[in-house]
């Protein structure tokens, strides 16, 4: 069985955040991903009590190599000075490179 | 009654002991919560309630009545939003951004603080009128749009002045067109939200169909509807007075400033409120209930239209404040007061007002 490279970024930011990073990901064409809500400490306390637009959540998404440098430069210059965010990047393998490009 | 003994006596209403209680439970941290479904679902139901008792009301007096009312409650909000953002900046040395931020959620209304207010005005026995359910679902959105559509055209002039001020013409063009640009999706956008989200929804959606029902069809609900309104409002208070307990703390970071403004403000806001309400001929109680929405803060729906359209705000503050003292402070002491109010100007002065404006 042959896996394929690609890599995984994983958001983790507050929920009202969450439509921004969507959006941009759409803008490079990436329409695959999953969330998940999640509670955590960070530099802006605890989050994830409370009321609902004060969670977090984790957005995971595959993509190809040569579409991460942009996504996560639009990202950073447009999100991490406002917002309760978080990123980094993976290597995971696929079995069906098509699913992600 | 004297006002003090009115405060004394809405102390001990289930309603405001359950909110401190919440506060306490979260200062011991214990682990006490409402569920995450069922304090998102209260909201709805809350509202969903205040929408029919609205719809079933209008019906007996029709729309005509409600227009002149909801004409001067959007133009007053209006205008405390530009005035809440002269005092933070200008007094409070806020920047721009936390200004327009702080100045719409205390020029927006808040649908809790609004249950809250028709439970308090049954439990003093009067009523109010049922159009200002709609006024509350009209005025939901209009302090946002304004301190947005005002953010905006200051970061787009600051944009035009910089560039000026670097002579560089020719960019300067496209620059403005941006801002401008930006401005107008933006706009879109939060008009949208707004108006599709789903306070405004439920609210408007049971509003029509208290229309059509009447106190008719609204008989085989009323024991979800009427009977445990009360008793919901509760519980939800209990939610919000762990997370105002969580954030006691942070209202220290809040500065002294802003703890004035969010005590001092709302009480301007409504006592005005209710002198103006009693002018255009509001029901003692609504009066009470026309100057608590000009007085309540929004803290429900505020962060999810702010956090995207002025992001650069820092939530802290607007939701502490809104939620950590004026919350508190409306439903504890600024009720009494706004009711003593309506009661002293509806004793004395109905008949002379009333003389007053069939002169006019």
């Amino acid at each position: 069985m042959k896996l394929y490279d690609v890599k995984l970024l994983t958001v983790t930011c507050e929920i009202l955040a969450q439509k921004n990073v969507i959006d941009i990901l759409s803008k490079h064409k990436i329409t695959g991903y999953t969330s998940y809500e999640v509670e955590g400490n960070g530099a802006r306390g605890l989050r994830g009590q409370g009321l609902k637009n004060e969670k977090n959540v984790k957005v995971e998404v595959i993509m190809q190599e040569e579409k991460l440098q942009d996504v996560v430069e639009e990202i950073a210059r447009t999100l991490f000075t406002n917002f309760a965010i978080v990123l980094y990047v993976t290597n995971v393998g696929v079995l069906r490179t098509e699913k992600f490009v | 009654m004297d006002i003090l003994e009115l405060i004394q006596s809405n102390l001990l209403t289930p309603i405001v002991l359950f909110f401190l209680f919440g506060i306490i439970a979260a200062r011991i941290k214990s682990d006490l919560k409402i569920p995450d479904a069922i304090s998102e679902f209260l909201p709805i139901y809350l509202l969903a309630a205040i929408g029919l008792h609205g719809g079933i009301e209008m019906r007996n007096t029709g729309f005509e009545v409600m227009f002149l009312p909801m004409m001067v409650a959007i133009g007053m909000s209006l205008l405390f939003t530009l005035n809440h953002y002269q005092i933070l900046r200008r007094l409070g040395k806020f920047n721009l951004f936390d200004s327009y931020a702080l100045a719409s959620t205390y020029g927006a209304v808040g649908a809790v603080t609004f249950s809250v207010g028709l439970s308090f005005i049954k439990n003093q026995g009067v009523t109010s009128e049922g159009y200002l359910a709609a006024i509350l679902a009209v005025l939901e959105p209009v302090a946002f749009i304004l301190a947005i559509f005002l953010t905006n055209m200051a970061v787009s002039k600051q944009i035009k002045t910089r560039k000026q001020s670097l002579g560089n013409l020719e960019s300067m063009e496209s620059d403005l067109e941006m801002g401008i640009k930006e401005t107008k999706t933006n706009l879109k956008q939060v008009l949208h939200e707004s108006i599709t989200g789903k306070a405004i929804v439920i609210l408007l959606g049971s509003i029509i169909i208290g229309y059509i029902i009447g106190e008719k069809g609204f008989e085989s609900i009323s024991i979800v509807f009427e009977d445990l309104f009360v008793g919901a409002i509760v519980i939800f208070l209990i939610e919000m007075g762990i997370i105002a307990g969580q954030r006691l703390d942070d209202i220290k970071k809040v500065g002294p400033f802003l703890i004035a403004f969010s005590i001092i403000m709302p009480t301007f806001n409504g006592v005005i409120g209710v002198l103006v309400a009693s002018v255009l001929g509001l029901s003692l109680g609504g009066s009470v209930m026309f100057g608590l929405l000009l007085a309540s803060a929004s803290f429900i729906a505020a962060p999810a239209v702010l956090r995207h359209a002025i992001p650069q705000a820092k939530p802290s503050l607007y939701i502490t404040s809104a939620l950590g003292i004026t919350f508190p402070f409306n439903i504890i002491v600024l009720l009494p007061i706004m009711f003593m109010v309506s009661t002293i100007i509806h004793d004395s002065a109905t008949i002379d007002l009333f003389n007053y404006l069939s002169k006019d």
